[in-house]
């Protein structure tokens, strides 16, 4: 078979933008969706919890407690059935440390429940309106926390996590000192809007059109 | 030493092969993200596919994933082995290294 030089160059080049892109696909993984998927749950856990905590009373603080642990836990059934179906790559190795990052976040959210319980006997509030106050505090440590385990994930995973969560982490800081009566619409659209546009990005990074591949 | 091979070098079973060899041997890719990947049709990736397939370059595994029928594609050593040969035998083309290229 007589292949010329320009031939073998184009070729080469093929497999390299194959094998490029392959690898894009892999970093990406089914995680645009995923980040997607958890911008929308913060923009609509904040938005409703800014919206119930004004003119805050006790049935509309646990009307805030209950629209974010629905939205969780519909999160977190959405995106086990994500991660099953719409993984373009399968493999035991995976598979396991798919595992081990799964327990490592449910091992962290119950430590922080336990940080929480561990707490609660110095924390006084005096009414709803330092109730709402606290509330907001909390939910800028669950915050961090989530983030906290995205750094984590990035060092076993892929790097670009680590900016992730980092950055959602100091726009999160920025938000609660600078911006706090506004902290949960700040974090709506910068934590929530920052979630949704890596989703965005990684899907355009990696479904990029393939050079002409001909039958 | 073997050299270009005429299977693989067909440019859809090239990027087929260059895109499952960049993978860890462990792993099988879905054919849906195949096909998406290399901007081809069911029908013309399936039928490159069985052509790898019967020559043993390639796994093709059907299974069941939350009762929706998935198919994984993965590279079998052979596969890597003849790919590696041929990105060989290209690179020698290419800087003018003076080789038989059996055909």
């Amino acid at each position: 078979m007589d292949i010329s030089k320009e031939q073998a160059r184009e070729s080469l080049s093929q497999i390299e933008e194959a094998a490029e892109r392959t690898k894009k696909m892999m970093a990406c993984s089914g995680g645009d969706a995923i980040f997607i998927l958890w911008g929308f749950i913060w923009v609509l856990g904040y938005l409703g919890t800014h919206f119930l905590l004004q003119n805050a009373s006790w049935p509309r603080l646990m009307g805030a407690g209950w629209l974010w642990s629905v939205l969780v836990v519909a999160g977190v059934i959405i995106t086990l059935v994500m991660v099953r179906r719409h993984m373009p790559v399968r493999s035991s190795v995976r598979s396991r440390l798919g595992k081990r990052i799964s327990r490592f976040w449910w091992l962290l959210f119950a430590y922080f429940y336990v940080w929480m319980v561990m707490l609660h006997p110095f924390i006084e509030v005096n009414g709803p309106g330092e109730a709402a106050a606290l509330y907001i505090h909390l939910s800028a440590v669950a915050a961090t926390v989530a983030m906290f385990a995205y750094v984590v994930v990035g060092l076993w995973l892929d790097h670009f996590m680590i900016w992730i969560g980092l950055g959602v982490t100091a726009l999160t800081v920025l938000g609660l000192f600078l911006l706090q009566p506004y902290f949960c619409v700040w974090m709506a659209v910068a934590g929530g809007g920052t979630l949704i546009g890596t989703g965005l990005t990684i899907r355009n990074r990696w479904r990029q059109p393939c050079p002409a591949s001909t039958s | 030493m073997s050299g270009i091979d005429k299977l693989i070098h067909q440019p859809v079973r090239l990027q087929v092969m260059a895109s499952l060899v960049s993978l860890d041997p462990d792993d099988q890719v879905d054919f849906t993200y195949l096909r998406d990947l290399l901007n081809v049709t069911d029908g013309n990736l399936g039928a490159h596919l069985v052509k790898l397939e019967e020559a043993g370059y390639i796994d093709v595994e059907k299974t069941f994933v939350v009762r929706k029928p998935r198919t994984f594609v993965s590279a079998t050593p052979k596969g890597r082995s003849a790919f590696r040969d041929h990105v060989e035998a290209l690179n020698a083309i290419l800087h003018g290294v003076d080789r038989q290229t059996p055909s």
